[in-house]
């Protein structure tokens, strides 16, 4: 609208460009218009046959169903998607917050403290970025197996809580950095310790780097693959990503209850981000850039 | 909140550490699918009742990911006391390694006497030891849809010749003759299993497999390249359903069972499901595929397999472990493993009319007719030669490779493997 | 693709090559008392990563010298011999190529078509909630598990139930209906279209925060000379959005290196290979056939091609 204004002022402007400028901007609306469809309706495809029976599926799959199957839902969910889902809860809220305090203690030493070695150490930390994951399947792997930590719940927490540290410090310190160092100071002349100061002033003030810094952890170690392809087992602790794939293998006769089963892994980070995506996305974009 | 959660998951960790004086016994096997885990968690139920200090931790993954699970637990020594294999080199790779308990004299016991056929038994001994107890016996058959065999005037073929005519009249008819889902490819080693079966005489079929043959004559046999070509006939004369390499095998057979192709090759163990389907209703029946004239191999040898579990060689609870296969293993337990899955449990006298459907009776009928089986292909020859026929499974049918280059692979595989054996 | 949403982050102003970092800054040696103290404070992130991330790629380096079985205990020392097979193996050199193929064509989408994308959602062409809405809907299919997003897909275009096929037959081009999945000449394709599917919307999200960070007035000032909407993509915006774009490029090359979740549900490397990369190959090598040397080999290739580009990013922000 603010657009409209301009053009109207525009001395330039003549009745030519103005018709090619509607062109364009009806092209844009079918394009954006389209780009939304198929990334969304992906979702609405499998959360309508997740009410049908297959052989429904097999006919029209882009039909309402005939019947809507709510016992497809109950049935899916009896196959332990909620394990699955508690289990997901728990490796992922172990694993953030041990990064969160893990990190965010070394940010803070990284920028108020001096120590012998400390760039070389930074570098470390941050070198741990260009590993891949793949890389250590084996060994670690192995590590797992002769600590009896494999198909544990930490076998999953540690790795991951090691994979997302390197981010998370350098988010987290990048924020630290803009904190006036003079708040230390004062607090430790007033004899307050480095973790009382780190504790009540930097924790507080790091709050909304937090918050993006374990959103984007939290949701790495969600969605998490192939340590949990790997390293566990057991249904009592195999996390929704796996468990959805046990699940879609076990079940492959019967779609509807598959998809079903797939629409309800999903569900709660849907319904997360669809009421709140303005701060999910800004969670999530947020350190990528300035 | 958080500080709740992080309570809840530490006291979940902790809670799994709690064993109380009980002896746990873990048992993992495949049978994920929710009839078989009725049963066995049925079982496992009853079992424990009986045995208040048993305590039995059972785990089920599906098929196919099981080949990689149970691996990865013999490599970091997490081997289950009672676990689930394949008959053939499947389970005899674990036997060679020393990860089997040694049930040969468990097995002689008065009470163990007479359970099983010895052609359930000897697929999971290794050099003349028992290692596994055989809870399935499962082969492979052509089951088709009579309504559609009726409409255009087939029977059932007597030679392979025959059932290639029948497959190109029905393709002419725009019907689809065989659905087929080669997905994970696992469902072309069962044809070509079949066919190699066919093509190669027995011995040095299997010389060549237990990797036993002269290295000179590995693999070399031309029946081997003649098997996989009649198979990438069958797929070039379009004689299977549009994009197989794309589909599940169960997608196939819900496409099946829904009526939309006139056959597909199902194990014994998948005829429970026909019951209340579509292709119940149209009458159905099945046959082996059919011999080949003047093929060297063996005509009459079924594809098929016993199945078993084991116990690890590292168990320390092995004499808790046998009593619970005896138990579930007994008579009364098999026949009930019968009557709920639709299984075809090893159990002499299990299958009966009673307990199982009368297609169920007529193909283990069949099958202790047979000459005896050729075992899953996958599971019968050593992995990583195996896994060259698996994507050729795939790459025959798109048209991607020839008989001759996979043969060739499959030959420096092996060649390999036995080199570093 | 087979990285955590915190890999395509991986970043940019790492302090050895940032201005003003604090790693000299007088204050920070006003504290002398806390010398040693700071190694306690920064061990534990150390360990965890000499335990889980550098211990174990270096002793995947050794492993990939021996050659064993994960069952059996004893290792053979064979040297480069599984290097050898890995260049003799025509299945690896599949997976190079499909891992820069994947690559290639991630760069295009999520760099080329992202920028595009979020440039036009930021020139305030739309009314704002129509914006904020394109965004959130593209921006949907990053917030899936890789797992499901392929299981979904796997569905959708399967043969005769997949929404994809039944569509085609019904406007009547059943003529380009295939077994996408199923052909080897369209397996890896459709699996790297997937993944753009996934995560174009994402990184399209993030330009948007680079675009944003551009001066509003830059804009303003264009738009009154009458410059086109193109003119003003290519002569503010790109400039303006260097090292965003730089960083993306990298995560996307990255990525599509470690790439192995998205490939492993929907096609497992197949069929026929077709659609193998090196992540697939080298868990199938370990997990599968248990050749866990070769396996290590691969592993060590995927880690110093990652270096190389790891160097080179290092390289390409120390230059500007």
């Amino acid at each position: 609208m603010a657009d409209s204004a301009l053009n109207a002022e525009r001395p330039i402007s003549t009745v030519h460009r103005q018709a090619g400028e509607v062109i364009n901007r009806v092209i844009l609306w079918a394009v954006f218009l389209t780009l939304s469809v198929i990334c969304v309706y992906p979702m609405i495809w499998l959360f309508l046959n997740a009410f049908k029976s297959t052989n429904e599926l097999f006919s029209a799959s882009w039909a309402l169903p005939e019947t809507w199957r709510w016992e497809n839902f109950t049935t899916a969910w009896g196959y332990g998607i909620s394990r699955y889902l508690l289990n997901s809860v728990i490796v992922t809220v172990a694993t953030v917050t041990t990064v969160l305090t893990l990190s965010s203690m070394a940010a803070y030493a990284l920028v108020v403290m001096s120590f012998p070695a400390k760039a070389a150490i930074y570098m470390s930390i941050l070198g741990g970025m260009i590993l891949p994951p793949e890389v250590s399947l084996f060994p670690l792997f192995k590590v797992l197996a002769a600590t009896d930590l494999y198909n544990t719940y930490f076998a999953l927490i540690l790795p991951n809580v090691a994979f997302h540290l390197p981010f998370t410090t350098f988010l987290i310190r990048s924020y630290m950095v803009g904190i006036p160092p003079d708040l230390r100071e004062a607090a430790l002349v007033e004899g307050a310790s480095e973790g009382l100061v780190w504790r009540d002033i930097y924790m507080p003030l790091c709050r909304p780097i937090l918050a993006s810094a374990g959103l984007i952890a939290a949701m790495g170690v969600w969605n998490e693959f192939i340590f949990a392809l790997t390293f566990v087992e057991s249904d009592s602790v195999k996390t929704v990503t796996i468990g959805v794939m046990s699940f879609a293998v076990a079940l492959r006769a019967d779609y509807g209850i598959m998809m079903a089963g797939l629409a309800l892994s999903i569900l709660p980070i849907l319904a997360t981000f669809l009421i709140l995506q303005r701060q999910f996305i800004g969670g999530l974009t947020q350190g990528a850039v300035k | 909140m958080t500080r709740l959660l992080a309570a809840t998951a530490l006291g979940l960790i902790a809670s799994s550490a709690f064993a109380q004086d009980q002896t746990t016994i873990s048992f993992l096997h495949k049978y994920p699918e929710p009839e078989s885990m009725a049963f066995f968690e049925a079982a496992v139920e009853a079992y424990e009742e009986q045995n208040p200090d048993i305590d039995i931790v059972m785990e089920a993954v599906a098929d196919d990911p099981y080949k990689d699970k149970i691996r990865v637990l013999m490599a970091s020594d997490q081997v289950p006391d009672i676990y689930f294999s394949w008959s053939g080199e499947f389970g005899r790779k674990f036997a060679r390694e020393g990860r089997t308990y040694d049930l040969t004299d468990a097995l002689a016991g008065a009470e163990w006497e007479g359970r099983f056929s010895e052609a359930a038994l000897d697929p999971l001994s290794f050099e003349g030891r028992q290692f596994g107890v055989p809870t399935n016996v499962n082969a492979k058959y052509m089951v088709y849809s009579t309504e559609i065999f009726d409409e255009y005037g087939l029977e059932e073929p007597a030679t392979f010749a025959e059932f290639l005519t029948l497959l190109q009249t029905l393709a002419e008819e725009g019907v689809t003759p065989i659905a087929y889902g080669n997905q994970a490819p696992w469902a072309a080693t069962h044809y070509i299993g079949d066919l190699f079966a066919k093509y190669v005489p027995n011995d040095v079929r299997i010389a060549d497999y237990q990797l036993l043959a002269d290295p000179d004559d590995l693999y070399t046999h031309p029946g081997y390249v003649e098997a996989l070509q009649v198979y990438l006939d069958l797929g070039d004369a379009g004689f299977f359903n549009r994009g197989a390499n794309a589909l599940p095998h169960a997608a196939a057979r819900g496409s099946f069972l829904s009526g939309r192709a006139a056959m597909m090759y199902l194990e014994l163990v998948e005829f429970y499901m026909i019951p209340g389907s579509d292709l119940e209703e149209s009458g159905w029946g099945f046959f082996a595929i059919p011999p080949v004239d003047g093929a060297e191999g063996s005509q009459t040898l079924l594809t098929g397999a016993p199945e078993g579990f084991l116990l690890s060689a590292d168990t320390e609870v092995a004499e808790e472990a046998l009593d619970f296969l005896n138990f579930l293993t007994s008579p009364e337990m098999a026949a009930e493993y019968v009557r709920t899955t639709g299984m075809t449990s090893a159990v002499i006298g299990s299958v009966t009319s009673e307990t199982a459907s009368e297609e169920v009776i007529a193909g283990l009928q069949r099958l202790e007719e047979a000459d005896g089986m050729a075992l899953w292909l996958d599971t019968d020859m050593d992995t990583q030669s195996a896994n060259v026929i698996l994507a050729a499974g795939q790459g025959l049918l798109s048209g991607d490779d020839t008989p001759e280059a996979v043969m060739e692979r499959v030959r420096t595989t092996a060649l390999d493997v036995q080199g570093g054996r | 693709m087979a990285r955590a949403v915190a890999d395509l982050l991986v970043l940019a102003r790492v302090p050895f090559y940032t201005k003003g970092s604090t790693m000299t800054r007088p204050s920070a040696n006003r504290t002398h008392r806390a010398s040693l103290q700071g190694w306690l404070w920064v061990a534990p992130t150390l360990a965890f990563l000499v335990i889980f991330v550098y211990g174990p790629a270096l002793a995947n380096v050794r492993y990939s010298l021996f050659s064993f079985s994960a069952m059996s205990t004893s290792k053979t020392f064979v040297g480069l011999a599984n290097y050898a097979r890995l260049m003799a193996d025509p299945i690896f050199l599949q997976g190079l190529v499909n891992n820069a193929l994947y690559a290639l064509i991630s760069v295009f989408f999520q760099v080329g078509v992202a920028l595009t994308l979020a440039a036009v959602l930021e020139a305030r062409i739309f009314p704002r909630f129509a914006a904020n809405t394109f965004r959130s809907a593209l921006f949907l299919p990053s917030i899936l598990p890789v797992v499901v997003v392929g299981l979904i897909w796997q569905l959708l275009l399967a043969p005769a139930m997949g929404l994809v096929d039944q569509a085609l037959w019904e406007l009547g081009l059943g003529d380009w209906s295939r077994a996408w999945l199923g052909d080897p000449a369209t397996a890896l394709f459709t699996i790297i279209m997937v993944s753009q599917w996934q995560w174009t919307g994402y990184i399209m999200a993030l330009f948007m925060v680079a675009i944003r960070a551009i001066p509003r007035d830059l804009y303003e000032a264009m738009e009154l000379e009458g410059a086109s909407g193109p003119r003003i993509f290519w002569n503010l915006t790109v400039p303006g959005a260097r090292e965003t774009i730089l960083i993306v490029t990298i995560i996307t090359i990255l990525g599509s290196l470690k790439v192995f979740d998205i490939v492993w549900v929907m096609t497992a490397g197949g069929p026929n290979h077709s659609s193998e990369v090196l992540g697939t190959l080298m868990y199938r090598a370990a997990f599968r056939d248990d050749v866990i040397g070769y396996s290590s080999a691969i592993a060590t290739v995927i880690f110093f091609i990652a270096l190389t580009i790891g160097v080179v990013q290092i390289k390409l922000q120390k230059d500007r």
